[in-house]
């Protein structure tokens, strides 16, 4: 579902030059109907197009020991974070382009029954690579639980609205180990990519995750991506043990496995044809 | 007292006849060179589109310096010409991979390496001289696959330089020693053989007189081992002297009558010392020498027996002899000349005549005016042995073999059937050098053969020479040049052409006219016509001379000089490759020359199988660094396309680095050192399929596209299947998604093992080690990834590693995704096989199918049937 809203029919068209700082956040409101249920768990994306994560500058643009909670680096973060290294003399905490330029519209599902909005559970939890974020980001070390002690000294990047210690109330989902921050952090292979958000977990087995009907998707439009041509995406999705829909392995495989079959075949053919004539053909000398 | 005068310096014979060295490059490196040319090219334009692109893109601000993306203080102040320049600059480094740098490292080690091969080959090994085949540089292996043109010297290294008196015809009896016949050397009469009927009395008396004669006309002389007391040794044992002639014809001959029962003892004090059979000492007193030369091609002596008769002996060829000779058996004798003449032994003609003592007188007396004369002495001298050289009476003949080297004949014809020229380029005269080209098959009977010598331009003018040969042999070359140059039937008509120093030093000379030029053309397009040229009474110059005509010629084709001896040197020097023989004339050429060969046989090996195996591995080589380095750095450039032409790199640093140094090094390093396509022996046996890689058949410009786009091709699908894959869609089973890094890895992964398997499917010669070298790297490469990616290394400041390469294992789509694109990327290249193998096979495959009762195509097609039906569900 694109609510980028650059149609002007588009119920977020308001939101379209929106800022960062803007307080409060500009929100709007899409509604959508599901033609299918959605069995089993469901998978909520966004995904944004024309957005180089991919560009060198971009890639580089962050300091892997920081966010593996190395305190020197926390103070003084690498020369590649430039020039998202400080502010007003500060280190940044997360440094760098990327952290910087982090996802931060809020989207909410709920699901109209009958003029009646109930919201849908999402779970932020189990969205980023375990191993990312039980070995790769750590938050600093110190003495006391306290982040914000531990991130002292340091600043909120220039773009946050909050420092990092503060991007989520619970406190093993916060900090550098905050899930959101490190699925953004995985910087995208191509321009236009989406990242996982939230999952939404299958409360039992009598009756699917997302039933077929109408919803709606509140969204706190805080985003700018208007400037650069790009657009933005809800995606809900499925997943099987071969990931989700994807039709070129299936489309691929049939056709090579076609290809490779006329071609046995012909092979075939042009053996049996020619076979024995080379067999008996004499080699000249 | 002696007196010695010395010349040393630059005008010695030596000295003159020496060239400068100079460095010699094989052609697979020329050709390498200029695909590297190719490459930088293709380099610095993909450099610069991708520059253009990026600036053409980044003309809109928002894509220059989006707001989540700003650049620095100092980049943004930086000038605009300065910073494309660095762009240029950066694309530059980030495609110079598709340079293989580290092919020029492993070509060098598989040349080097390889060369050990050519010294460990046991057949090479020659067990007389207990040495084996030297290799003096290693740049020019391959070279030895390309050969073209043979020049070869006919002393020492055709022949063995070692003459042995095979028979002699006396009054059309012939005898044989029996030397020949069981190879034992007996010394009384029975070690004659009478083929014909035993003659009678009289011809007992010729006999005996015949053996005389052969003991008496020579110019031979001896040198004892033991100077103090030769005589008595000599009795002892016949075979402790030595005897020196300048002509070895003699040397065989006194030799050959020795072991006939008539010993040649010395010379001394003008009288002829000869120990008969009797072991009686004759003595016959020496009074003139008719000595040696090559118009008359004749010599004689008058010598006074000690009963007092004065006997002149007159040894020389055929032609010379025959029509002085007044009495004998001249049609029974004449007849076998010719055809001990035919089976290339060099025949002479013995003759004599009693002088009584006025004949004798007179004829002294115009001798000795002759020689006094001080003006026209070789005239006078001339007409006077006419005068005294008739009316003989024909003794008989004697055949001399120089021996040809063991299996000369026979490595001869396989290089001919190989497609390769042989040219001999002697010192020798044209008589004895056109004998032994026809022993050993260079002339076959019905080679027709056309002579350019120096007496045939004396009649005419050489221009009309040149034009008649010229007409002859192209008036067949229009329909049939093709089956001449093949050599194939032979039925067809063959050319031989001879030619003489001097012929050729005219035609060489340049003119004041600027005609020369014209000759030049005319004689190599007689040449290149005739399917072997002997070059006879060269100067070692001259023989470089023509190596370096036939070098320079149009097709520039590949030419290769053995010899032996220090007068081959400038030979051995000039063409592309040398090959000294490491022989009796010392070792002057095996130090000059590229390899040195014990034997003249082993050159069938050294070319046909070594020669062949090096140009083949490295061809393939080449052009698989190429392909390989194509193919792994195509994807990056493709990529810029999807990264704002940022520099992006797709692989990882460590990956960028590893690829050419150990995950994809030591396969083919061991292929270009192990493969062969054919097995050895096949190839010795089959001389033809040395033509299916001549004139750089695999490194052809047809052959280096189709590599190149194997590589692209295989690059694309590498690519944009992994960005299909990866396109708006999930690839994990868990919802969580993948970066860029792990959308590199997964196309290095395909990468490796494609490129892996595809030498693996080129690998014809399977051993252990080939197994463990293919699987062994990407096993390597597995561990490697794993490893990397298994630990926060703490020396690095990045870990974007981390966990990708597990990450991506983990899921189904990869896996599939993986295997899919090998499969894809490899069929082109098995399709192209297969259908060329079946429909249009070289001589090298068929042999290839024949030997392998299975074929290949049909495994392949069973292969492909069964991805096919594998993939089809």
């Amino acid at each position: 579902i694109d609510y980028t809203g650059t149609e002007p029919s588009s119920p977020c068209n308001k939101c379209l030059n929106v800022s960062w700082d803007s307080t409060p956040p500009c929100t709007c409101t899409i509604n959508f109907t599901l033609e299918h249920s959605f069995e089993s768990n469901v998978f909520m994306y966004y995904g944004l197009s024309n957005f180089y994560q991919n560009h060198r500058r971009y890639v580089k643009s962050r300091d892997d020991s920081q966010l593996n909670g190395d305190n020197s680096s926390l103070l003084n973060p690498s020369k590649e974070c430039e020039p998202y290294r400080t502010n007003e003399d500060k280190p940044i905490a997360p440094c760098g382009a990327i952290a910087n330029s982090m996802f931060n519209d809020t989207l909410e599902l709920y699901r109209i029954d009958n003029d009646t909005r109930t919201p849908i559970a999402l779970t932020k939890k189990g969205i980023a690579w375990w191993t990312d974020k039980n070995v790769k980001f750590r938050n600093p070390t110190g003495d006391g639980n306290n982040l914000t002690a531990l991130f002292q000294g340091t600043t909120k990047p220039v773009n946050w609205p909050k420092p990092v210690y503060m991007l989520d109330s619970e406190s093993d989902n916060n900090g550098f180990i905050n899930e959101d921050f490190i699925v953004w952090m995985r910087t995208a292979a191509l321009p236009t990519f989406r990242k996982l958000y939230r999952l939404i977990e299958r409360k039992n087995n009598l009756q699917p995750t997302l039933q077929a009907g109408k919803y709606s998707l509140d969204i706190a439009y805080n985003y700018p991506v208007h400037s650069f041509d790009g657009r933005k995406r809800m995606i809900l999705s499925t997943i099987s043990w071969m990931g989700g829909k994807n039709p070129f392995l299936g489309i691929a495989y049939i056709t090579v496995g076609s290809i490779c079959f006329f071609l046995g075949v012909v092979l075939l053919i042009i053996h049996h044809k020619y076979g024995n004539r080379n067999t008996s053909a004499d080699i000249p000398n | 007292i002696a007196g010695v005068a010395i010349y040393t310096g630059m005008e010695t014979k030596m000295a003159l006849n020496y060239q400068a060295k100079s460095q010699k490059r094989s052609a697979v490196e020329k050709s390498m060179n200029v695909f590297l040319i190719v490459y930088l090219c293709i380099l610095i334009s993909k450099a610069l589109i991708n520059t253009v692109l990026k600036y053409v893109w980044q003309s809109e601000p928002f894509r220059d310096e989006p707001w989540y993306n700003q650049k620095t203080e100092p980049e943004r102040k930086r000038n605009l010409f300065l910073q494309a320049f660095t762009d240029f600059l950066a694309f530059m480094v980030l495609f110079n991979y598709i340079i293989p740098v580290s092919m020029y490292v492993t070509v060098e080690m598989q040349k080097f390496l390889g060369s050990y091969f050519l010294t460990w080959d046991e057949e090479m090994f020659d067990e007389d001289t207990g040495e084996g085949p030297l290799v003096n540089t290693s740049d020019l292996n391959e070279e030895l696959g390309q050969i073209e043109y043979v020049f070869t010297d006919k002393t020492g290294t055709l022949t063995e330089n070692n003459m042995e008196f095979v028979e002699c015809c006396i009054e059309g009896h012939v005898y044989v020693p029996h030397v020949i016949c069981n190879g034992q050397i007996l010394h009384d009469c029975t070690g004659i053989d009478m083929i014909d009927s035993s003659p009678g009395g009289s011809g007992k008396e010729r006999e005996e007189l015949f053996f005389r004669a052969l003991c008496l006309c020579h110019t031979v002389q001896v040198k004892d081992d033991d100077s103090v007391d030769g005589l008595k040794k000599n009795r002892l044992s016949r075979r402790s002297c030595i005897y020196i002639s300048s002509s070895p014809d003699e040397v065989a001959l006194v030799e050959g009558i020795q072991r006939l029962g008539y010993t040649y003892l010395r010379l001394k004090d003008n009288f002829m010392e000869i120990l008969n059979r009797e072991n009686n000492i004759e003595k016959f007193e020496l009074l003139e020498v008719l000595s040696f030369d090559s118009v008359r091609r004749r010599m004689s002596v008058i010598v006074k027996s000690s009963t007092g008769d004065i006997f002149l002996f007159c040894k020389g060829a055929d032609s010379s002899i025959f029509p002085r000779v007044k009495e004998g058996k001249i049609d029974q004798i004449q007849s076998r000349v010719e055809r001990n003449a035919v089976e290339g032994l060099r025949t002479l003609c013995v003759a004599y005549k009693k002088l009584t003592a006025e004949e004798y007188s007179s004829a002294q007396k115009l001798l000795q005016n002759a020689k006094l004369a001080l003006q026209d002495r070789e005239k006078k001298l001339a007409e006077v042995y006419e005068k005294i050289e008739r009316d003989f009476i024909l003794l008989g003949a004697t055949a001399v073999e120089d021996r040809l080297q063991e299996k000369a004949a026979d490595t001869i014809e396989a290089l001919q059937k190989a497609g390769i020229k042989v040219w001999v380029l002697t010192g020798d005269k044209m008589e004895t050098a056109a004998a032994t080209c026809y022993a050993c098959k260079l002339f076959r009977r019905n080679t027709q053969i056309l002579e350019l010598t120096t007496k045939k331009i004396e009649e005419q003018s050489l221009h009309d020479v040149l034009f008649d040969l010229s007409k002859t042999v192209l008036r067949h070359s229009g329909s049939l040049t093709r089956d001449t140059f093949s050599g194939l039937s032979t039925d067809m008509q063959d050319y031989g052409l001879i030619i003489d120093g001097a012929a050729l030093s005219l035609i060489m000379k340049p003119r004041q006219d600027g005609s020369s030029g014209n000759y030049r053309e005319l004689f190599l397009e007689i040449c290149r016509n005739c399917s072997a040229v002997l070059c006879c009474r060269m100067a070692p110059l001259q023989k470089a001379q023509i190596v370096k005509l036939i070098k320079l010629s149009k097709e520039h084709p590949i030419t290769l000089a053995i010899g032996d001896g220090a007068n081959d040197v400038s030979m051995i020097l000039e063409a592309h490759v040398g090959i000294g023989i490491i022989g009796k004339e010392g070792r002057q050429a095996a130090r000059n020359s590229d390899y040195a060969i014990p034997k003249f046989k082993h050159l069938k090996k050294m070319l046909l199988v070594h020669g062949h195996f090096y140009y083949v591995r490295i061809s393939e080589l080449v052009q698989y660094f190429f392909y390989k380095n194509v193919c792994f750095i195509f994807p990056q450039f493709l990529y810029q396309f999807f990264c704002g032409f940022s520099q992006q790199t797709l692989y990882d640093t460590a990956y960028l680095t590893l690829y050419n140094i150990s995950f994809t090094s030591l396969p083919i390093l061991l292929y270009g050192l192990m493969e062969q396509h054919v097995s050895a022996d096949t190839l010795k046996r089959e001389p033809s399929l040395y033509r299916d890689v001549a004139k750089n058949a695999l490194l052809r410009w047809r052959a280096f596209i189709y590599w190149t786009f194997l590589g692209v091709f295989d690059a694309v699908v590498f690519f944009f299947g992994a960005y299909f894959l990866f396109d708006n869609t999930i690839v994990t089973s868990n919802g969580q998604m993948f970066g860029n890094w792990t959308f590199g890895t997964l196309v290095f992964t395909v990468l490796v093992f494609t490129v892996t398997l595809k030498l693996a499917l080129d690998t014809h010669y399977w051993t252990w080690i080939n197994h463990f070298m293919i699987w062994g790297s990407l096993v390597f490469y597995i561990i490697f990834s794993l490893l990397w990616g298994g630990i926060i290394w703490p020396f690095l400041n990045y870990q974007r590693m981390y966990y990708v390469f597990m990450q991506m294992l983990s899921s189904g789509p990869a896996w599939l995704g993986i295997i899919l694109l090998i499969t894809v990327s490899l069929l082109p290249d098995v399709l192209k096989k297969v259908l060329c193998r079946q429909l249009w096979p070289t001589a090298t495959e068929r042999i290839q199918t024949k030997h392998q009762c299975l074929s290949v195509e049909q495994s392949t097609i069973f292969m492909l049937s069964q991805t096919s039906s594998s993939l089809s569900f």
